[in-house]
């Protein structure tokens, strides 16, 4: 890409900016509560854009252009059908009791459903998976430094813990969250360059579709046949619209945690439905490049790899000015994904395994700072890890593939916890580990993903109620305010769960 | 059977009517439950709407280009 003059200039201006701007918020961080959950403070519009921030990494940008350069517009399934849904039930029945139960991680609030052992085996595997994604994360954003600025690539991923580090380590959720915001900003700005060149390039939609449907007539269908190797519309819809999606919004600990640090119950509902505003419009940023590229790409051997679709966009139809913005909104894309895993993990470490294992009983300036040591831990393990993961170009996969063994059966157990109030501690156990087994028989086999998703999903619900109704039920006092019909129904439950929100103020 | 010749119509039908039974789940929602939390009571802030609304735009969507 032709990066040079005005271009670098604004790409080295967004790279300074972004951790001063980060570091202003330190001024508001006093206690855990701050570091952790910004202090229960933040309003609704700002959740909602650092919701879609920290959801579309550069890996989204280059692998969803990819899908829609290979398969079209089936890839915007990831973003509609396989989110909106789900950003609603999330929105109206997972944030709510986890706002309410005043927990900061998704184990935690399991550990007050379920039991010590459900907490901690989710507590580990989240730690596992976001820690190898962050040496992942600080691997691809030193490469695109390196790539396209020429940088030295150690001192590029240096240079990105430096900014990364600053802001989350001083400022905590709030500087996070509010650099996401801007990130965001950035990422609209620079997705609305790229399609406003392209369909003029291409004499708009209409253009678009006539350049490609003749060679390519499903690649503006949002179904596929269901023996399509890829994206079977029956896995689309039962894996990735009714298991992965939902896992992923309602129970991922980096997209949960900004919402429990909403300064109201109304806010934490609003800025998940929100963002699904925001997210309907996300395949214009990350899937109309992808067909940008097959239309307007003469000579196929220049996009040998599908990934390479959004790059050779970048190369080849940007002007020189507005290179270095898509390109500062690529970084922006990184960061705000980076930034939001570093500060769950922190909470997690912090939360679910020294402050339940180690030191119980700190004063909360001792949780406070050990927050910070272990965030500042992370970055440094994040610069150290990255090399490795280029020595194993599978671990990627790897991680995606663990994901997607815990995906369905997390869905399982916080579901039927929330929803179904005879669900217990043995139940919540033997579904959760019963799931993941269940997960990694079914990926042994050869089966689809998505349909791994799906039935570990529900062989982990089976094996949940089977169980908690052979066993001895939970009393109604431990599981007040955690379970919805609860809430929903009972005033003295609202009642309960009212004090306690404004006891924990 | 030839799983692969169940015509997409009825991916299309049965997103759709996910679609509509999401929306009718969020209008079911107490009022109270709702405004939870809220400053004020504006019509704005009812997230059962900003749900309908959702779900009407992804209808639209899917109902265009859904096979």
């Amino acid at each position: 890409m032709g990066i040079g003059g005005y271009d670098l200039v604004i790409v080295i201006a967004y790279l300074a900016a972004i951790p001063l701007f980060g570091v202003f918020f330190k001024r508001y961080v006093h206690t855990g509560e701050d570091y952790f959950l910004a202090g229960r403070m933040l309003p609704f519009w700002v959740i909602a854009m650092s919701l879609i921030g920290t959801n579309i990494g550069a890996y989204d940008y280059m692998g969803a252009a990819g899908g829609a350069y290979r398969f079209g517009i089936v890839q915007a399934n990831y973003e509609w059908l396989g989110a909106i849904p789900a950003m609603i039930f999330a929105s109206l029945l997972f944030i709510p009791f986890y706002w309410k139960s005043g927990v900061y991680t998704v184990p935690e609030f399991l550990g007050k459903r379920y039991s010590t052992a459900v907490r901690t085996i989710e507590a580990v595997l989240w730690t596992l998976f976001l820690a190898c994604t962050l040496g992942i994360f600080f691997w691809a954003s030193g490469l695109m430094l390196h790539t396209y600025l020429g940088w030295p690539l150690q001192l590029s991923i240096i240079l990105i813990a430096i900014i990364v580090g600053v802001y989350t380590v001083t400022g905590g959720l709030a500087a996070v969250a509010m650099t996401d915001v801007v990130q965001m900003l950035m990422m609209l700005v620079g997705g609305l360059a790229v399609m406003i060149i392209g369909f003029n390039l291409t004499h708009g939609w209409s253009g678009l579709v006539s350049m490609i449907k003749p060679m390519h007539p499903q690649h503006f269908q949002l179904f596929l046949p269901l023996n399509h190797p890829q994206y079977p519309w029956l896995g689309i819809l039962f894996g990735l619209g009714l298991v992965m999606s939902p896992a992923w919004w309602c129970c991922h600990q980096a997209i949960i945690q900004r919402t429990l640090g909403a300064r109201s119950a109304w806010d934490a509902k609003a800025s998940m439905m929100g963002a699904g505003f925001l997210k309907t419009l996300v395949p214009l940023l990350v899937v109309l490049p992808g067909l940008f590229a097959l239309a307007l790409c003469k000579d196929p051997s220049q996009i040998p790899n599908p990934d390479q679709a959004f790059p050779w966009v970048m190369r080849n139809l940007l002007p020189a000015g507005l290179s270095g913005l898509v390109f500062a909104s690529f970084i922006a894309a990184l960061l705000s994904t980076m930034d939001s895993t570093i500060n769950s993990t922190a909470t997690i470490l912090t939360r679910d395994i020294y402050q339940k294992f180690i030191r119980k009983e700190a004063s909360d300036r001792h949780y406070l700072l050990l927050g910070r040591v272990i965030t500042v831990i992370l970055v440094c393990w994040g610069v150290v890890f990255a090399p490795v993961t280029n020595k194993f170009p599978g671990i990627y996969v790897a991680m995606q593939t663990l994901l997607s063994y815990f995906q369905g059966p997390t869905l399982a157990t916080v579901l039927l916890g929330i929803i179904w109030s005879r669900a217990n501690r043995w139940g919540g156990l033997v579904g959760l580990a019963g799931g993941v087994g269940i997960s990694i028989g079914l990926t042994l086999s050869g089966m689809n993903f998505l349909y791994v998703a799906w039935w570990s999903f529900v062989g982990s619900i089976v094996l949940n109620v089977v169980v908690s109704l052979f066993t001895k039920p939970e009393p109604l006092e431990k599981i007040q305010g955690l379970v919805y019909g609860l809430v929903v129904k009972e005033s003295s439950t609202q009642e309960l769960l009212r004090k306690r929100v404004e006891g924990g103020k | 059977m030839d799983l692969s010749k169940i015509p997409l119509f009825w991916a299309v039908i049965i997103t759709g009517i996910i679609f509509v039974g999401i929306a009718i789940w969020a209008v079911l929602h107490p009022r109270k439950y709702i405004y939870e939390g809220a400053e004020t009571k504006a019509r704005w802030r009812d997230v059962r709407i900003w749900a309908v609304l959702l779900m009407a735009i992804q209808l639209a969507i899917y109902a265009v280009w859904g096979g």
